[in-house]
């Protein structure tokens, strides 16, 4: 019986211990990168790379990190860009998914591969023509000369698309034959059951825009407009000799920090909605 | 009497209003698609389509850089250029290589990740931020982090290989070795991400079907093999597609980890291309080798595309 | 489409509120800067700049700060295509050749031409291994700003411990060997360099020329010397490093490896930039060392650094206000300043003369010895396409270390490979006869 009952537990116990190996060895980097924020001796020794915690944490990484540029103004300026961006998209993008999902109309299928086509450019073809548009556009130097480009979302539209077609059609039909308009089927029955697919390109959007680099720097000039990632290049672009890890590992904690608490704050509700209402593909 | 005939005489009016109104409906309705798209179109035109034009423009022009000599018409001679040169050509076997080696183990992991976790327990509310966290850190970051992980030596993989008795290659350094060292760490930084998109298809496995195959006394990999995999067919496909094109289109980890060294052994051709445009001045050839990469990518996504919409079609 | 056109009104106008305001008479110009080695760089460089706005009221600077060295060219280039060409531009010295050829950088020559002195005369007090990078076809291009050359740091306790003397570190390519063998023990190496692109060019050419050599032809940009004995010898010394003396590890590291290591103990001998003085001075815990990098012919070492740059398609203003503010960012003072900070040189040598500096170098005696290596420094290598003929070099020394070749055919390749690379330019120059 209690043989019965361990060779029944057996396989559930090593899977949990095998789980836990995975998740362990995933998340390495990230206890590394917090013990190694903490410790003195930032720039390297025999012990940097243990991930025991040590006996004298410092805050001196932090107070370097923090000192080498505006990090306030940084966080405002990028939660600016990818709030802004975000608002813009989740228009763009729902539009275009509903029509390409529920609406027959002539050129349907090749329009939406030359939406596809967005995702075939790779951006450093992308540099100088986009650079002339944004200053043509007078946005050179900028917020929304940052934000522009992505104003109209391929992947978005895409995602939200799938999500449309994953939708039962029986609730717009009868809202349809209750003579709604097409702005209201939308609205009050559509969007609600597509959240989990705004909110699938919501992750994606931001954490994108949150940490591009190239991008922002080519656009920006004044200090008072710079964001995140230009303040993380001081410590991951250093061309000549030195790494300093335990700046680096502060400096990626505090660009990542916001995103991290976010996820972790609204986890459950953020992966249950994602789950119950099903993107299925 | 007169009632009436005003009745009537509205009636009519009001009919015939219905139908203008109906005909004017139905013609804005012939129109809304485009509406709906116009807002996306207009700022694709702006920064997709211009440059694309752009971009095919430059491709067909060649001005030799610092020779003094003008603009020429080269027609296809850069796309001869391109393809003909080694570095170009390693750079696209690398690719290959690459996408591979990132899109099998990440589709697999981010697979078994849902499974563990997709039910809602506290434990699997941990687990699933531990997968995810690293799709939140900056690519940028994530380099440099793995870039301290690889240090022959001293690094985090190396010290606690050693600790196990084992010594590690030079990750980064060896020319055999740095690809897959860039390969892991994408995976790493890309499966939690469509962890989520199995976790939401799991949903739609058919629990009466798990159930009958259970009775059935189908193991766990038959149920997997013949009915959860079937299911989630149309989530593979999608996220096949997505994660081909991001993957192909990144390229800050090379720039930060290796800069496509040793030896060229890391060069994928979006960084050939970065190359080409911003350290060798050579606008026309980059433009080429762009132009063959849009290309490349267009018929693969088209072809997982026209895959996918069959495979939903049959499902649904 | 009203709702976006007026969100981006309303941040540009945010912006625009959030500059300050600036009187019509002053000119504003654009100074793009990276940082080279540390985040703190880029803080003292904005107080630099901060201070000549409030010394005078005709130039009011922006600085702009643009990640590493390739990121900076990256954007200033991609500004100036797009209408927005920066007025000054930190530059990594080598790119000079190719930015004058693409037409990107403006001759400085005006300017002097105007203060009624000679290139000759404005350049005498820079150190004479300087001119070569700043001077494209006998015309001023670019101002230097900040230096620096190879050097070897070594770690003082592990000689100790070896039976060594800190106080004579290996003078020659053959005191090297023999100093690593001693110092090489399990997981340790004797002896270490950067391998990286950028880097590896760098070091190459500092033991080709330490073996006698050139590298490549200072005055004409279509020349390189990469299958010559200078460098052949270079090259065979690095692979017997690996594998016949075995005191250094296959395969490459880069820079921030090769720090990380001579930190922890795991490396101790490693040649690095003077760039990484200060670094090294604040991290190192262990006692060290610095020498000059050793020789098998002669001593010599290449410069490295950046210089001060003008952009083309400035206005009259522009042009004025950007050579005033280079003038106030390479007086004696300024230089002697940020020279402190960063560890680098400071490119003129009437800084060495301010009582701050003696007092700076008494203090240092590191940084003594690297000035003291100064004399026998050379240009470093700026040809046409210098980043793909530098890489050229380095694919193939990357591929001997990584035992995929050997020193004699690698050397032969990377020449048949720069050749092609420079044949365009050439067959326009030297091989255009009439």
């Amino acid at each position: 019986m209690a043989r019965h009952q361990l060779a029944r537990r057996l396989p559930g116990a090593m899977l949990v211990a095998l789980l836990s190996a995975v998740a362990f060895l995933w998340a390495s980097p990230f206890l590394w990168t917090v013990v190694a924020s903490f410790r003195p001796e930032g720039a390297g020794s025999a012990g940097m790379a243990s991930l025991l915690p040590d006996f004298t944490p410092t805050l001196e990484n932090f107070r370097n990190a923090l000192e080498s540029g505006t990090f306030g103004l940084y966080y405002v300026n990028t939660l600016v860009v990818v709030t802004g961006l975000l608002a813009v998209q989740c228009v763009t993008v729902s539009l275009a998914g509903y029509a390409f999902a529920r609406l027959r109309f002539p050129g349907r299928d090749a329009l939406f591969y030359a939406f596809l086509l967005q995702l075939m450019l790779v951006p450093p073809a992308l540099i100088v023509p986009n650079l002339r548009t944004v200053v043509d556009l007078g946005l050179y130097d900028s917020l929304p000369g940052v934000m522009a480009p992505y104003f109209a979302s391929a992947f978005g539209t895409f995602l939200m698309r799938q999500t449309f077609l994953a939708l039962p059609r029986d609730f717009e039909e009868a809202a349809a034959i209750d003579g709604a308009p097409w702005w209201a089927i939308v609205w009050y029955v559509l969007l609600p059951m597509a959240k989990p697919g705004l909110i699938a390109f919501a992750i994606v959007s931001v954490t994108a825009h949150w940490n591009e680099f190239l991008w922002p720097l080519m656009v920006i000039n004044s200090p008072a407009n710079q964001t995140l990632t230009i303040g993380l290049a001081a410590f991951t672009r250093g061309a000549e000799g030195g790494k300093e890890w335990g700046v680096l590992a502060a400096g990626t904690l505090l660009v990542m920090a916001p995103l991290a608490v976010a996820f972790v704050t609204f986890q459950r509700r953020f992966v249950d909605s994602f789950v119950f209402s099903g993107v299925k593909g | 009497m007169s009632v009436a005939g005003a009745t009537g005489a509205l009636e009519s009016v009001q009919d015939r209003l219905r139908a203008k109104a109906t005909s004017m409906r139905r013609r804005r309705m012939r129109l809304l698609p485009y509406a709906l798209l116009a807002p996306s179109l207009l700022f694709l035109a702006l920064f997709t389509y211009l440059p694309i034009v752009r971009v095919l423009v430059d491709s067909l022009f060649d001005k030799p850089h610092g020779t003094g000599a003008g603009e020429a018409f080269v027609g296809l001679g850069n796309y001869a250029r391109v393809l003909a040169d080694p570095a170009f050509r390693q750079a696209a076997l690398n690719n290959l290589v690459y996408a591979l080696g990132v899109l099998i183990p990440t589709l697999v992991l981010a697979l078994a990740f849902a499974l563990a976790v997709q039910r809602s327990t506290r434990l699997s509310a941990v687990l699933r931020t531990i997968f995810f966290l690293p799709s939140l850190v900056p690519l940028v970051a994530a380099a440099s982090l793995f870039f301290f992980i690889f240090l022959p030596g001293v690094g985090l993989l190396d010290h606690y290989l050693a600790k196990l008795g084992l010594s590690g290659p030079n990750w980064l350094g060896n020319s055999d070795v740095a690809l897959w060292s860039v390969i892991g760490l994408t995976v790493w930084k890309n499966a939690g991400y469509y962890m989520l998109f199995y976790i939401a298809g799991l949903q739609n496995v058919p629990r009466d079907t798990l159930e009958a195959a259970m009775i059935d006394g189908a193991n766990a990999w038959q149920r997997l093999r013949f009915v959860i995999l079937p299911a989630l067919a149309p989530t593979t496909a999608f996220v096949t597609v997505i994660a081909l094109i991001q993957l192909l289109t990144s390229v800050d980890h090379v720039i930060v980890l290796t800069r496509g060294g040793p030896s060229n052994a890391t060069n994928l051709v979006l960084y050939y291309i970065f190359q080409a445009a911003h350290e060798n001045f050579e606008y026309g050839k980059a433009a080429a080798a762009t132009l063959i990469s849009v290309a490349v990518l267009l018929a693969l996504s088209l072809g997982s595309l026209r895959v996918m919409e069959r495979g939903a079609r049959g499902n649904g | 489409m009203t709702m976006i056109a007026r969100l981006g009104k309303s941040a540009l106008a945010m912006c625009l509120a959030m500059m300050p305001f600036t009187a019509t008479a002053q000119t504003k110009i654009e100074f793009f800067f990276p940082v080279p080695v540390e985040g703190k760089l880029a803080r003292e460089m904005t107080r630099l700049v901060k201070l000549y706005n409030e010394s005078q009221k005709e130039v009011a600077v922006i600085a702009v700060y643009t990640g590493g060295y390739d990121d900076t060219k990256l954007k200033a280039q991609a500004a100036a295509k797009a209408g927005k060409p920066p007025a000054v531009v930190l530059m990594s010295a080598n790119f000079n050749v190719d930015l004058k050829l693409s037409g990107d950088i403006m001759s400085l020559e005006p300017f002097l031409a105007a203060e009624q002195t000679t290139r000759d005369a404005y350049l005498q007090d820079f150190w004479p291994a300087l001119h070569a990078n700043a001077v494209v076809d006998g015309e001023l291009y670019g101002v230097p700003f900040h230096n620096s050359t190879p050097l070897l740091y070594y770690n003082v306790d592990h000689f100790k411990e070896a039976g060594l003397d800190p106080a004579k570190p290996p003078r020659t390519w053959a005191e090297l060997v023999d100093a690593g063998r001693k110092l090489a023990k399990g997981d340790r190496h004797g002896f270490l360099m950067p391998a990286g692109y950028d880097y590896l060019g760098w070091l190459m050419e500092a033991l080709s020329m330490s073996n006698g050599g050139r590298y490549f032809n200072e005055e004409y940009g279509g020349e390189v010397y990469y299958d010559q004995p200078s460098m052949l010898g270079a090259a065979r010394f690095v692979e017997d490093l690996i594998f016949k003396h075995k005191i250094m590890p296959q395969g490459v590291t880069e820079a921030g490896g090769v720090s990380t290591s001579f930190f922890a103990g795991k490396a101790s001998m490693v040649l690095l930039s003077t760039g990484s003085l200060s670094f090294i001075r604040e991290n190192m815990k262990q006692g060290y060392g610095v020498a000059f990098v050793p020789r098998n012919v002669r001593n010599a070492v290449p410069i490295g650094g950046a210089s001060l740059v003008m952009f083309n398609g400035q206005s009259e203003d522009g042009k004025k206000a950007g050579w005033k503010f280079i003038k106030w960012l390479t007086t004696a003072e300024t230089l002697g300043g940020w020279s402190r900070f960063t560890g680098y040189f400071a490119p003129r040598r009437s800084a060495y003369d301010k009582p701050e500096m003696k007092e700076f170098i008494a203090r240092n005696p590191d940084a003594k010895v690297a000035l003291d290596q100064l004399p026998f420094a050379k240009p470093w290598f700026a040809t046409y396409q210098t980043v793909a003929v530098r890489k050229a070099l380095e694919d193939e020394i990357q591929a001997m270390m990584n035992g995929k070749k050997k020193a004699d055919q690698a050397v032969k390749d990377a020449q048949k490979k720069a050749d092609e690379l420079m044949r365009p330019y050439v067959e326009q120059t030297a091989l255009k006869l009439p």
